[in-house]
């Protein structure tokens, strides 16, 4: 079955089915980012005014996605939650992946006790629990935003570099690397311009993923007291915090639910259909 | 090849020595650095400087840490985790039941979720760009999106509460038989089977399109190789190294980081031993914890990187 | 216990049911204490006989139950009891000399009597042919052990600082003991039934057997994970109902009502006012609430600035939205607080001193004259005291109607109580309920008291405790406690604003659950009184 789609990248009508879908993949977080700019100057209550005598209410004309468990307006909440969620998680996985990459093919390409050494102090960084981890960074620096973006750095360094370290290792064997290598390449160039592009499919998925696991642990470590302050929440901590009214169905929890949702399967989508542009060059 | 992977091995087990001794330190020291120790905490409100003097002295905890550290290590060396600051119960009894519980769950999740990730993965790099695909991409990011916490309330919710076809609580005392088994522990397997997954199946699937579109592989298709074949013999082995390496992170997980399922099923496991552990102080308690964590976290790594030696003859 | 009730109810019948058990607790007082102080079976007389419904309790089955928090740290010491969950064990393993019934008035468990002529020198008869678990039979040393190993510090005692007035301890014969006191004090008998002043057999040293004379014996206590305590036949006060009793806590909120919905457990307690809604028409399940003195206080101290300015202290208490953060943060669960602790369900509550209503224009005409307005002024606020949070967001929104800035900083729970409570300038504290207004006041507000949140000094306010400890005329006492009250809520920087509810949510086929003023689940002793019905 030598179907000529099995590639991928060999039929525009697919291809450009993919554009559409990562087209509209980009249009969703671009729209968040626009409400996370503006969102002081859209939502129409405040976020920690208490709008509603009753709690988890249900959409209303007023409230649209209803109120929260103290009677607070949830449509402006999540807006407010957006400039967190977005923030702060580009952020962290902006810094952990790029760490991680860079180290893990540095390694990889390096080798020997520089790889030893950088290994095994990473692997003994991710052995330490991450709620012990948080409560130091607490105690030591206390809670502020630039705090929570380097703590979920660190927490996701280590992983990060160990994905792409086993990828180059492969790449680093294959003969372009090795003439590469014959020609008198310097450590950068042998990075950036050979390794880096093949293996940037798995590592962008990587960050995709990367990027939905901080989403999800920065509310975490907000309720240990590192990081965003009440009244103002991020999308997790707007879910646990309304997480009583599951139950109930109440919209509290499943708006900043199906926010997160969107955002999250948009940018793995976006990078899902990305690669196959990039690979069409690399491979040209 | 076998003499090969014997002294990888052994260097291996030298190296993850060292990393132990280190990562014990790192978490002796993060320990010292929280405000308050096993005495304060255990008083709590009551914490008078005087009654917290007593107390202190009492357990034994008027020592500088750092003593009381390096007695831990000596006693450990001799096979003697030392006794919980919390409730002068030896550590070795605290742990014992529930790290077998951390294992059973653990085991238990792997065996299902990562053939059955392996499988999506696979089989989506397969026939990547179709709507199975897509709905396979879409699933596995829509499921982790979700907070694990209301996953695991979810379940209960349907099928312990409305459906009534499961306790809501994971007693382990009370498995008698095999179908008590699949009883309680079907709920916190699906939940932690959700998380566990996804990163295994989108690494999956990015490794393996990403190895489909190197030359040989080209080379394999020109020559007429059927789809599955040209998946199952070319693409994947050269894919392994990193696939094994996200299922080892995935699998790493669920030694430590499964205090929300531990907490929802009530499921008495190492992770929540571990964060009360954190909250009281009790040095010995959290050494132990975290180099059980440590240990594992470094068989799984170990194993992944001789399997992505093997994997690769270029490599060995 | 015949004579138990099969009680649910909801919050308005349960406010109505405060003050109906209030009225008839100041009756009984009246009454025995014009017998001096001999409280001996005072209140078996009139205690249960007004609201009981006759139900006749059966016998057997597999009582399980959840709390909310336990860990490693759980202990069957009594006295280092710390959470529900430690004196929901130590009742069901152990008892105390007296306790306290539903109507706040101290019945004798152990005790035959307790008797002083001065409330200095008191002596305790101890029942006849009680024996421990382990066989041991029940007597004078045993009561003494208990009592003093709360002044050794190595013990790490949680009441060692009421323990401490307790200075000499004699033993008159094998069942007679003779507690001498530091300076005289009418409560004793009250003092003796709190959670920690459980018996142990003498010479204890290892707690973890459970080994007391309670209605259950200790098949199994892990800590962190569960007890089971299966019934004592030689209970001497004729047996649980119960076969047996399975402890433990599930401390998600959500997973602990999952379970009561889906029969795993009969009792959850603690439950979130809101899920309350779950359990609304529902058939099979209960709600038991209890108004018992429990409060979240926003804390300001007076010794440092913002609240050395006392229009500082004025102006919040005039900000704080008392009537919202009943109805907001404990949903209807909760009364109103008049800033002191002395609380509507104790017999000395001074409901002549009404709660400040929420006057944003006094409020900032006090900030105006403190100078702090425009100011941002930070609050320290956690997951660990109580409803700390929502009240913050509550009252932060309030302030900010006015242009007060209160910046509400979220610090761990982890470390809260030795770290931040009585340190911070602003803070938030909760106060467990406590059984009389001397020990409530001698805790954390006596000039030197060792919780004295808001560091409220007032020489005047000190001699009148110490008189009223040792007073035996009641009316003298119960004026003297009304204007203690007045003090403590118009000059100290403790704000109380509500006192609150604590709902067990149960199901329908547990009965003969009351509620009792030392707190929620029966005052933590449930587990040998109720009974299952199939």
């Amino acid at each position: 079955m030598t179907n000529p789609t099995s590639s991928g990248r060999l039929s525009m009508r697919l291809g450009y089915r993919f554009n559409l879908v990562g087209m509209s993949a980009l249009g969703i977080i671009l729209l968040w980012a626009g409400i996370a700019l503006f969102a002081p100057q859209i939502i129409p209550h405040s976020v920690g005014e208490i709008v509603d005598t009753d709690y988890f209410g249900p959409v209303s004309r007023d409230l649209w996605f209803g109120s929260d468990y103290l009677g607070r307006d949830i449509f402006s909440r999540i807006l407010m939650g957006a400039r967190y969620t977005l923030g702060i998680s580009l952020a962290a996985v902006s810094i952990a992946c790029f760490s991680g990459v860079a180290l893990g093919m540095t390694a990889a390409v390096a080798g020997g006790w520089f790889d030893s050494m950088l290994s095994r102090f990473l692997d003994a960084l991710n052995s330490i629990p991450s709620k012990l981890f948080g409560l130091v960074v607490v105690a030591a620096v206390g809670s502020s935003i630039p705090a929570l973006i380097a703590t979920l750095s660190v927490i996701y360094t280590p992983g990060a570099y160990r994905f792409a370290r086993a990828l180059a290792v492969n790449v680093n064997t294959m003969d372009f690397m090795v003439v590469a290598r014959i020609r008198g390449e310097r450590l950068p160039y042998l990075i950036a311009s050979e390794i880096l592009p093949n293996i940037l499919g798995p590592v962008l998925a990587d960050l995709g993923l990367r990027f939905v696991f901080i989403v999800l642990l920065l509310s975490g470590l907000s309720f240990l007291g590192l990081g965003v302050q009440p009244p103002y929440a991020d999308w997790g901590a707007l879910v646990r915090e309304n997480i009583g009214g599951l139950p109930f169905g109440a919209p509290a929890v499943i708006f900043p639910s199906l926010a997160i949702a969107s955002l999250t399967i948009s940018v793995n989508l976006l990078i899902d259909n990305l690669p196959s542009r990039i690979r069409d060059r690399s491979a040209e | 090849m076998r003499g090969q992977v014997s002294s990888l091995v052994a260097r291996r087990l030298i190296i993850a020595l060292i990393t132990l001794v280190i990562v014990s330190f790192a978490v002796f020291f993060a320990t010292t650095l929280l405000p308050g120790d096993t005495a304060t905490i255990l008083l709590g409100q009551s914490a008078t400087p005087e009654a917290v003097e007593g107390l202190r002295k009492a357990m034994h905890l008027d020592d500088p840490a750092i003593i009381r550290f390096l007695r831990w290590i000596a006693g450990l060396v001799q096979g003697d985790f030392g006794k919980s600051y919390a409730n002068n119960v030896p550590v070795a009894t605290l742990i014992s039941g529930r790290f077998v519980n951390t294992m059973k769950l653990a085991g238990l999740t792997a065996v299902i979720a990562v053939p059955l990730a392996l499988t999506l993965g696979i089989t989506a790099a397969m026939w990547r760009g179709t709507l199975y695909d897509r709905i396979v991409t879409v699933g596995t990011i829509g499921i982790i999106s979700v907070p694990e916490f209301m996953i695991a309330t979810l379940a209960v919710l349907l099928f312990a509460v409305y459906l009534k076809w499961l306790p809501a609580l994971s007693l382990t005392n009370e498995v008698k038989s095999l179908h008590d088994l699949v009883r309680i522990y079907a709920m916190p397997v699906m939940t932690l089977t959700f998380g566990v997954s996804a990163q295994m199946i989108r690494m999956t699937r990015a490794a393996v399109v990403e190895t489909l579109n190197t030359p040989y592989v080209e080379m394999a298709l020109l020559k007429g190789a059927s789809r599955p074949r040209l998946v199952l013999r070319h693409a994947l082995p050269n894919a392994l190294g990193p696939i094994i390496n996200a299922v080892a992170l995935s699998l790493s997980y669920l030694l430590g980081g499964v205090i929300i399922v531990e907490t929802i099923f009530n499921y008495p496991g190492v992770a929540k031993l571990m964060v009360d552990a954190v909250s009281t102080r009790d040095l010995p308690l959290i050494q132990t914890c975290a180099m059980i964590f440590c240990l594992g976290y470094l068989a799984l790594i170990t194993a992944a990187d001789i399997i992505a030696v093997l994997s690769n003859p270029r490599l060995r | 216990m015949s004579d138990t009730t099969n009680w649910s109810c909801s919050d308005d019948a349960m406010i109505e049911n405060a003050i109906r058990r209030g009225a008839s607790r100041r009756d009984l007082l009246k009454l025995m204490l014009a017998n001096g102080v001999a409280m001996a079976a005072a209140g078996t007389i009139f205690g249960r006989a007004s609201e009981a419904v006759a139900a006749t309790p059966v016998k057997g089955g597999a009582l399980k139950a959840a709390a909310w928090s336990s860990s490693t740290a759980d202990t069957l010491d009594p006295a280092k009891a710390s959470l529900s969950t430690d004196y929901v064990r130590c009742c069901s393993f152990y008892n105390r000399l007296t306790f306290l019934d539903q109507t706040g008035v101290p019945q004798m468990e152990l005790a035959e009597s307790i008797e002083s002529g001065d409330a200095k020198t008191w002596t305790i008869k101890l029942k006849k042919g009680v024996s421990f678990h382990n066989g041991k039979e029940l007597g004078a040393d045993d009561v003494i052990f208990s009592l003093k190993r709360h002044l050794d510090k190595a013990t790490g005692s949680k009441v060692a600082a009421i323990a401490s007035q307790m200075t000499d301890f004699k033993a008159v014969d094998k069942t007679t003991v003779e507690v001498t006191l530091a300076s005289p004090n009418a409560d004793l008998p009250t003092i003796l039934s709190m959670h920690h002043f459980m018996i142990v057999a003498d010479g204890t040293t290892d707690f973890s057997s459970g080994n007391g004379t309670g209605a259950f014996k200790c098949k199994q206590f892990t800590p962190g994970e569960r007890s089971i305590g299966v019934r004592n036949p030689n209970y001497f006060k004729g047996g649980p109902n119960v076969d047996s009793f399975e402890f433990f806590a599930i401390p998600d909120e959500n997973a602990r009502i999952n379970a009561l919905l889906s029969g795993d457990i009969h009792l959850a307690a603690s439950i979130n006012p809101r899920s309350v809604r779950l359990l609304d028409g529902k058939d099979g399940f209960a709600l038991s609430t209890t108004t018992s003195g429990t409060y979240t206080d926003l804390n300001i101290r007076m010794d440092m600035a913002p609240g050395n300015v006392s229009d500082f202290v004025e102006g919040m208490k005039y900000v704080v939205n008392r009537e919202q953060i009943v109805k907001s943060a404990l949903r209807g669960f909760g009364v109103v607080g008049n800033d002191q602790p002395v609380s509507p369900a104790n017999v000395y509550h001074n409901a002549a001193l009404k709660p400040k209503t929420f006057d944003p224009d006094k409020a900032k005409f006090h900030f105006q004259k403190a100078g702090v307005l425009g100011q941002t002024i930070e609050v320290i606020t956690s997951e660990a005291p109580g409803s700390a949070i929502d009240m913050a967001m509550i009252i932060q929104a309030s302030a900010a109607q006015i242009g007060m800035k209160l910046d509400m900083k979220r610090v761990p729970s982890d470390g809260y109580w030795s770290n931040y409570w009585l340190k911070a300038p602003i803070h938030f504290g909760n106060i467990n309920p406590r059984p009389t207004p001397d020990i409530l006041f001698s805790l954390l507000y006596k000039s030197d008291a060792p919780w004295n949140e808001s560091r409220f000094v007032s020489e005047k306010f000190d001699k009148m405790l110490l008189e009223a400890r040792g007073s035996l005329d009641q009316a003298k006492r119960r004026e003297m406690y009304n204007e203690m009250q007045v003090l403590v809520s118009e000059q100290a920087g403790t704000i109380i604003p509500a006192y609150i509810s604590n709902v067990d949510a149960i199901t329908a086929k547990l009965k003969g659950l009351q509620p009792n003023p030392l707190g929620g689940m029966m005052g933590y002793a449930f587990a040998e009184y109720v009974w299952l019905t199939a």
